[in-house]
């Protein structure tokens, strides 16, 4: 069948205890498990599987590799064979070399990072529980107010590479693109699901990593968590709270302890659901600013530069 | 294409009879006062859409003798899947009828069905885009200026339906149909499905695409639309009050059952309407699994601030 969710990020972290107190006390994630490698497994309030975001001690920053589920366990096969045949070599991971998860296959993305599927997760439940649930969480639980991981951006230095490979092979959808006088693609917005993008690829140098965001409920919460970063001196984009004018959504942007940068962000967009239903948004490279900043019309020179 | 996303790929639309001349006041209240925007009107047809949509219509308002629902249309990745379907729905012992081109404007065939116990369903796999309201070029992803002061919802979300056996239904929809429960409720003793959301879909405002509860066969029982916010419905209850909607005696509520923040109002109509913001980012995996809600919980499922169960909510309203 096919891709069925962006499931997590596997980051590399240079001091897990820092990075954990961030991730729980800043970001709002509930710790799942360690294991013998040291590496420190999160989840987010309102996901079911047993980790969205795993921690590993590392001496740089970066993405070690990010996850993805599918809703067959043929799929693993079948994925293999198109990835190999596109010219991608692919790795197996025995069930359980990651807690808490299914045995996998890995592969690099055009750009070098590494993208892993696989079938099965153990479930640790909603933080409220699965039975009965208050629709909020419990009083006391430190952090934003975050829901889910919602999408991941990763730089290329031809980020068409990417979307025809993630297009071609893998059933995702183009939803937005900048693109710049020549036409070529700057930055390219894919989804495999109905949501605005589960990954996002932007210009800069291959195998490296620009943001991870986690969704909230509301507008409300996002200045929350703006407040809980000024409130904690976390490092943060100079332009507080800002929207997108690419997908139309209520953000900000601050980083982990290591450098790897987080977004908080609230938004309704509803993608179509299926390759070529209907075209791309197309932002022209003049326009960028407002793409990316809405209310400030400008792109401040740390965006881009700064990678993981 | 080694991985292919199959299926029902989206709800499409609700489409209602209603006994309304020339459908005057179903088009005042829809546009003028909900913040639909109309797209094409046949002499007794309306077709209205969201401003953030695509497609051409999401909801579709017949004049008829009578108000009642008339189907649920769901969007099908191509023909084959279409023709996969049909053949589980048959499969099943449910009678499928096929439909030529254009039944609906710029419809390709299609197959309709009624699930047991409830409505009819349609299922389709063309359906062109007219094109975003607010472009394709580099867009202000802002509500369009005619829109505002009205609630201008995003999106179609979903549609509740009651039919007289849950089960019997769920158990279509998730077997014929590849629908994956999100949340149930179940009797105390747990013997009896009384009720269920069901999605195909893994959007932001997610976790149902059809929401079934217990009542006469195939009867609608609301119709929801995508917000962005819950500060937003609470001033969307002010500008459908002005215009003098009758608000659903919750009021503005966090709605525990599909962890939405919703406001239920009515049409002139009796049409209960929903908007709502929220939801969870739900996953089309076998080992999804279902929130668990057992009746004596019921208050607290269907209104968080409320917890009085109020007993009207669970009627139908068409």
């Amino acid at each position: 069948m096919a891709i069925s969710r962006f499931s997590y990020a596997s980051m590399n972290v240079m001091d897990v205890d820092a990075a954990v107190r961030h991730y729980v006390h800043v970001v709002g994630l509930r710790e799942t498990d360690r294991d013998e490698h040291g590496r420190v497994y999160l989840q987010a309030a309102d996901v079911q599987d047993h980790h969205c975001l795993i921690l590993n001690p590392a001496t740089s920053a970066g993405v070690e590799h990010i996850g993805f589920k599918v809703n067959d366990p043929a799929d693993l096969d079948e994925a293999a064979a198109a990835v190999a045949a596109y010219g991608q070599p692919v790795t197996r991971v025995a069930a359980d070399a990651i807690s808490g998860q299914g045995e996998g296959i890995r592969f690099p993305l055009p750009s070098g990072q590494h993208m892993l599927l696989y079938f099965h997760a153990d479930k640790v439940g909603y933080a409220t529980g699965m039975e009965n649930p208050s629709p909020v969480p419990p009083q006391g639980t430190p952090g934003g107010r975050v829901t889910h991981l919602d999408h991941t951006l990763l730089s290329a230095q031809n980020p068409q590479d990417d979307v025809k490979f993630l297009t071609e092979v893998l059933d995702f959808s183009l939803t937005e693109k900048v693109i710049d006088p020549a036409g070529n693609t700057l930055a390219a917005f894919l989804t495999c699901s109905h949501t605005m993008h589960d990954l996002a690829i932007g210009p800069g140098p291959d195998g490296h990593f620009h943001h991870m965001a986690f969704g909230m409920d509301s507008r409300t919460e996002v200045i929350h968590g703006v407040d809980l970063l000024k409130e904690n001196a976390v490092p943060a984009l100079e332009f507080g709270i800002t929207r997108h004018g690419i997908s139309g959504v209520t953000t900000i942007y601050f980083h982990d302890p290591s450098g790897n940068r987080n977004e908080f962000y609230n938004g309704a967009y509803l993608a179509p659901g299926a390759p070529g239903w209907v075209p791309p948004i197309v932002w022209q490279a003049e326009h960028f600013p407002r793409g990316a900043f809405y209310y400030e019309n400008a792109v401040p020179e740390a965006f881009f530069a700064e990678v993981t | 294409m080694a991985l292919k996303h199959g299926g029902i790929i989206r709800i499409a639309y609700v489409r209602l009879a209603l006994h309304d001349s020339r459908l005057r006041q179903a088009q005042f209240f829809y546009c003028d006062s909900l913040g639909l925007v109309e797209t094409y009107r046949e002499p007794d047809r309306l077709y209205l859409r969201c401003w953030h949509e695509a497609f051409p219509y999401s909801l579709v308002l017949d004049e008829g003798p009578d108000n009642r629902l008339v189907e649920i249309g769901f969007q099908v990745r191509d023909a084959a899947e279409l023709k996969a379907l049909e053949n589980n729905v048959m499969n099943a012992g449910v009678q499928v009828q096929n439909h030529p081109a254009g039944v609906l404007s710029g419809m390709g065939e299609s197959i309709t069905f009624d699930i047991p116990g409830g409505p009819t369903l349609r299922l389709f796999t063309e359906l062109p885009q007219i094109g975003y309201m607010t472009g394709f070029d580099s867009p202000d992803w802002v509500t369009p200026r005619s829109l505002r002061g009205t609630p201008a919802p995003f999106f179609l979300n979903h549609a509740g339906i009651t039919v007289p056996d849950p089960k019997a239904a769920v158990d279509f929809l998730t077997q014929a149909l590849g629908f994956v429960v999100s949340e149930r409720i179940d009797s105390d003793d747990g013997q009896r499905l009384l009720s269920a959301l069901v999605f195909r879909m893994q959007k932001e405002a997610g976790g149902q695409e059809l929401a079934i509860f217990p009542g006469p066969a195939g009867h609608l029982h609301h119709i929801a639309f995508t917000k962005e916010d819950p500060n937003d419905i609470l001033i969307d209850g002010q500008y459908l009050r002005e215009a003098g909607v009758n608000i659903d005696i919750y009021g503005p509520t966090r709605q525990s059952y599909g962890k939405t923040f919703s406001l239920h109002f009515q049409d002139p109509f009796g049409v209960r309407l929903e908007l709502c913001a929220g939801g969870r980012l739900t996953e089309v995996h076998p080992e999804f699994e279902p929130v668990r809600w057992t009746e004596s919980q019921l208050g607290k499922a269907l209104s968080y601030f409320d917890r009085d169960l109020q007993t009207a909510f669970l009627a139908p309203s068409l």
